[in-house]
């Protein structure tokens, strides 16, 4: 136990007007009532879903939806991820878990043995997609996203593949990354030398 | 002392260093490579470059000199004056940063250096955005150097601290710079891997990620890491540590700078010696023996039912409790237990725990001694010992006691990370009536213990050794207790008597009140991260 270890938290001090907490209430009640009340707000909030989904015309736009991960194959068909744990790094929400391994391949480092994402934690902000310096994981227009147990809705690295083969066709993975020297994935073999390994 | 103008700031410094290293301590962040205090002067970076005053050749007035002059290979001399601030000296910075720029691979993501490295670091600071290389890179291969350690060859800068560490310090000589020009590259020589007792240096003395150490490849990246400044406790020198670590428990150990002891260096036997912190079979619950065998008990009943224990052993042979301090125990740890029995049994004889021995001291050309004796504390046990006086023994004198059957209770400390008891130790301390056993692992003394108490690994406590110099070190807690256990201090805080938390430095005042050589903690010099 060191002296930085103990936090010592004072209440904040409340005024009597503020410990009422009378406005506060009737301000959401005000919104709740005018939601029941409106017959227009009703139309445009209320939805049949799943007979009516919301991807008519000026509605939700998929393109560029934020829903359920993916990573990204190459063309090879081998996981594009090469574990540098950048996601996780930038993930807000710390629900990205990577285990790195020596990859089975000579013109690959490193890659991940493990890759689990909490989709449940995910609060789907992006951070992942734009930090990751191959573009092997992505966010996908699938929104869809249903479990009925917690663990199920952590994803492997086999169902993110797996979400890869499902929405490539809806969405392919971007152009090839800036990076060469076998961090591509076998994007741009010119580049790309296997390292030559030595024993002594 | 020599007084010395570095960018027009009068800076006083150490006599006899270069240039270089007074304006390092001076916390000014010179790029460089090759120079590290603790090895010999290469100057063959020419990151470190200054524009130095010397004496017009015609008109002997003091001018600044049209060429730049390494400022590692320059001493310090009074009254000189040298600059750094320049446009001549930021132009060779980005020139030579360049350089080191052309071959080198676009490997950040996957190298393990990366988040500590120099190369992204002066970059950052001095380097170009874009290469201007059309040529295809030369890439040289990765190699297996040694049993511990790799080498990327792509990677390396060559600034041979690694070859000048091996000749140097262990006085070993397995590495070379083979080629010349962009193909030079580190190798060992044919069927000769890097295998010596400090190797482990060259990992941390790489400014890049050109060596990496094999056990912690791929295992984390380094921003994700907490640190803790620790002591290691593999022997009797106390070598200063850092402990990195995060929510799954400890990834590496790195050296920490003491001038007293380990200076930059720290032995393999450090490095690695953290394995046992994670073993499985760890004693993770106290118990106690009951009708069927041992039980579980709560942590909550035993300080009472102890004390109860001890002192009914007391009150019949007055000097028949014994109580074995290891070394392995910080000096607080040892304090409290020893206290907090001779609180309940008065006549309690204190015995030094046992002190293990492998092999003989090795001192390397530098003066880097890897001791023998492989425990951290047998001074710090020994001082408390002769401060609390009454019967104190070693831990011979105990086996012999305890086989004649004259100690009828004891509390025996372990604490070792191997195997510890000889077969004639557990057969004598077998003899003793009521045994306290406070251990890492089962060991053999389980089935003869009447009661069985976790102990944690230093990771996990915090506290004071006085290495074999007689010298005071403290190192902090890095890992919380192992679930089910308590820290050592923690229980025996509660075994003297005492309600609440249990804090290292306060038992450490008291420890000084009593006795004044506990109050003398010898606290190393911390090195800025640009000088490294
Ligand atoms: S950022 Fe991209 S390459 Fe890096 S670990 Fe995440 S998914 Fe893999
Ligand atoms: S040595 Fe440094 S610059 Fe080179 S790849 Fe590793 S982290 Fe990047
Ligand atoms: S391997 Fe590292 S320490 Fe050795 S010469 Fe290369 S850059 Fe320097
Ligand atoms: S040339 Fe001075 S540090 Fe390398």
């Amino acid at each position: 136990m060191r002296d930085e270890d103990v936090i010592v938290l004072e209440e904040p001090q409340l005024s009597a007007a503020e410990r009422l907490y009378l406005p506060q209430i009737l301000d959401g009640v005000k919104t709740t009532l005018r939601h029941t009340f409106s017959v227009k707000n009703r139309k445009q909030v209320v939805r049949q879903y799943p007979e009516d989904t919301r991807q008519g015309r000026g509605e939700l736009r998929l393109a560029n939806y934020r829903g359920v991960h993916r990573l990204n194959k190459d063309p090879d068909g081998r996981v594009a991820c090469v574990a540098c744990f950048m996601c996780s790094t930038a993930c807000p929400a710390h629900c990205i878990h990577i285990e790195a391994g020596e990859s089975p391949w000579p013109d690959r480092e490193k890659y991940p043995v493990k890759f689990d994402i909490d989709e449940l934690r995910c609060i789907y902000c992006g951070m992942c997609e734009e930090a990751c310096p191959v573009d092997a994981i992505e966010l996908t227009p699938n929104y869809e996203l249903v479990g009925l147990t917690r663990a199920e809705m952590i994803f492997d690295k086999e169902k993110l593949l797996q979400v890869y083969e499902e929405t490539k066709d809806v969405k392919p993975r971007k152009n090839p990354p800036v990076t060469d020297y076998g961090l591509t994935g076998g994007q741009s073999k010119d580049v790309a030398q296997p390292n030559v390994e030595r024993k002594v | 002392m020599p007084k010395i103008i570095i960018d027009g700031q009068e800076i006083e410094c150490r006599p006899g260093i270069p240039v270089l290293q007074a304006a390092l301590e001076a916390g000014m962040d010179i790029p460089h490579y090759c120079y590290h205090p603790g090895l010999k002067i290469v100057a063959s970076c020419r990151l470190c470059l200054m524009e130095m005053k010397m004496p017009h050749p015609k008109t002997k007035e003091m001018a600044w000199a049209p060429k730049l002059f390494p400022s590692c290979q320059t001493p310090a001399k009074d009254g000189m004056e040298v600059r750094f601030d320049s446009d001549a000296v930021r132009a060779n910075v980005r020139h030579v940063m360049e350089y080191y720029l052309l071959n080198h691979p676009l490997d950040c993501p996957v190298c393990d250096k990366a988040g500590e490295c120099y190369l992204q670091d002066y970059t950052e600071d001095h380097g170009s955005a874009a290469s201007r290389m059309v040529d295809e890179k030369q890439k040289n291969p990765k190699k297996d150097i040694g049993p511990q350690t790799l080498l990327y060859s792509d990677r390396c800068v060559l600034c041979s601290r690694c070859v000048r560490f091996c000749d140097e310090i262990s006085g070993t000589s397995e590495l070379r710079v083979i080629n010349r020009g962009s193909r030079g590259e580190i190798d060992v020589f044919p069927g000769r891997p890097l295998d010596n007792a400090l190797q482990g240096n060259v990992v941390e003395l790489c400014p890049v990620g050109a060596l990496l150490d094999k056990e912690f490849l791929f295992r984390q990246r380094v921003w994700t890491l907490k640190t803790t400044k620790s002591i290691s406790p593999v022997d009797s020198r106390g070598q200063s540590i850092y402990i990195d670590y995060n929510e799954e428990g400890i990834h590496r150990i790195r050296p920490r700078f003491n001038e007293k002891v380990n200076e930059w260096w720290i032995s393999d036997e450090a490095r690695f010696g953290w394995k046992h912190v994670h073993r499985d079979d760890r004693l993770n619950q106290p118990r106690v023996r009951g009708s069927d065998g041992l039980v579980p008990q709560r942590w909550e009943e035993l300080p009472e039912f102890l004390r109860k224990r001890l002192a009914d052993a007391a009150k019949q042979v007055s000097d028949s409790v014994a109580v074995v301090l290891s070394p392995m125990m910080s000096c607080e740890e040892a304090w409290l237990l020893a206290k907090a029995v001779r609180d309940v049994a008065p006549q309690a004889v204190l015995f030094h725990g046992f002190v293990p021995v492998v092999g003989e001291d090795r001192t390397f050309p530098k003066g880097f001694v890897v001791k023998a004796e492989k425990c951290p504390n047998r001074r710090g046990i020994e001082t408390i010992c002769e401060h609390l006086g009454g019967n104190t023994a070693n831990w011979g004198d105990f086996l012999g006691m305890a086989s004649s059957g004259k100690i009828k209770a004891a509390y025996v400390v372990g604490g070792y990370p191997n195997e510890w008891l000889t077969s004639e130790a557990v057969a004598a301390i077998g003899q003793v009536e009521f045994l306290v056993v406070q251990d890492l692992f089962p060991t053999a003394l389980t089935e003869h213990a009447a009661v069985e108490i976790p102990s944690v690994s230093w990771t996990e406590r915090e506290g004071m050794f006085m290495n074999c110099d007689g010298l005071l070190q403290e190192f902090e807690r890095a890992l919380n207790p192992l679930e089910g256990t308590k820290a050592d201090g923690q229980f025996f805080f509660e075994l003297a008597g005492n309600v609440g938390l249990f804090r290292a430095k306060k038992v450490r005042e008291e420890m000084a009140a009593a006795l004044p050589v506990f109050a003398d903690v010898f606290i190393p010099q911390e090195l800025p991260e640009h000088a490294h």
